[in-house]
């Protein structure tokens, strides 16, 4: 009687649950990290138009072009900042470091917004007045 | 119910009873994780006594063990009762369908399935009513009971060996 037995004991059904259990469990929770809607992304708006997101907790470097200039956006360590901007005055990179909020860049007409997905959806008109 | 059997439901629930309070002293990485060691006597009851016997086990050990933690009507009090009952019948329902394919280690993996599947629909349910929640700790939950389920099935099985082995030894010694 010792563990060794009881483990060599174990029937062939015994083995492929715990073997579909577990792939099943942590495929499941990489499926989860994958495909499930993360807390905040990344929006880009370029033109007026949301052209790019990205999740917030992925550290990367983004060029964007829009019909008036360009911008350099960097994301990292779940902040947002502009490395560079094609414009004169360049307000953008002297927001610095964003964790939520905007930075709008008028000039390129591009706008780097943080929120989440949810929120985004939620985000509907109350009323129009004027 | 002969008397013979009432005394061993109560010794068990007894044994069950005394893991469960063993276990609260393990400190755990998560505060809502257990080990469920009490199942491993809900397991080899029904191994060696059958389906009635290990569910009566079962009932009153998450009778007793929540009117002693305080939790009695509780929302921890409906989860342990709803995973409990349920992880007993679908073992039950498993072990009859598929007749010697699983053994302890197999049957424990069913009922820990089963008892956290119960435990995760009755929580969102009763209580939490959003799914994200439940679908992001569903794996997680799933994975750690595999794990929890394959250490009980182990120690059920050499439960389960030691009581064969110690039956015969008491009938030699008797002859």
């Amino acid at each position: 009687m010792s563990l060794r037995e009881s483990i060599n004991g174990t029937t062939l059904g015994d083995r492929i649950l715990l073997i579909l259990l577990l792939l099943v469990s942590l495929l499941g929770i990489i499926f989860v990290k994958e495909v499930l809607p993360r807390s905040e992304e990344v929006i880009i708006e370029v033109d007026g138009k949301p052209s790019y997101r990205y999740p917030l907790d992925a550290d990367r470097a983004i060029e964007v072009k829009s019909s008036a200039g360009h911008l350099t956006v960097e994301i990292k360590g779940r902040m947002v900042r502009v490395i560079h901007a094609s414009c004169p005055n360049r307000l953008c990179e002297a927001q610095g470091w964003i964790q939520s909020g905007a930075i709008i860049c008028l000039p390129n007409r591009i706008s780097v917004i943080v929120g989440s997905r949810g929120e985004q959806k939620d985000k509907r008109v109350d009323a129009i007045t004027g | 119910m002969q008397l013979q059997d009432k005394h061993r439901i109560a010794l068990l629930s007894a044994y069950a009873l005394a893991l469960h309070g063993f276990e609260s002293l393990i400190p755990m990485p998560i505060p809502w994780m257990k080990i469920g060691l009490a199942n491993i006597i809900s397991l080899t009851t029904f191994i060696l006594f059958g389906f009635r016997a290990a569910m009566t086990v079962t009932l009153i050990r998450v009778l007793i063990a929540s009117l002693f933690s305080g939790s009695f009507p509780g929302p921890g009090f409906i989860l342990s009762m709803g995973g409990g009952i349920s992880s007993v019948v679908a073992v039950e329902i498993i072990s009859y369908l598929s007749r010697g394919l699983f053994g302890p280690v197999g049957l424990s993996l069913v009922g820990a399935l089963f008892h956290n599947l119960t435990q995760l629909f009755l929580a969102y349910v009763l209580f939490i009513q959003k799914i994200e929640p439940v679908l992001i700790i569903t794996p997680v939950l799933v994975l750690i009971g595999t794990v929890t389920g394959l250490i009980n099935g182990l120690v059920c099985d050499l439960l389960l060996k030691g009581l064969k082995n110690n039956s015969v030894t008491i009938q030699n010694t008797l002859r």
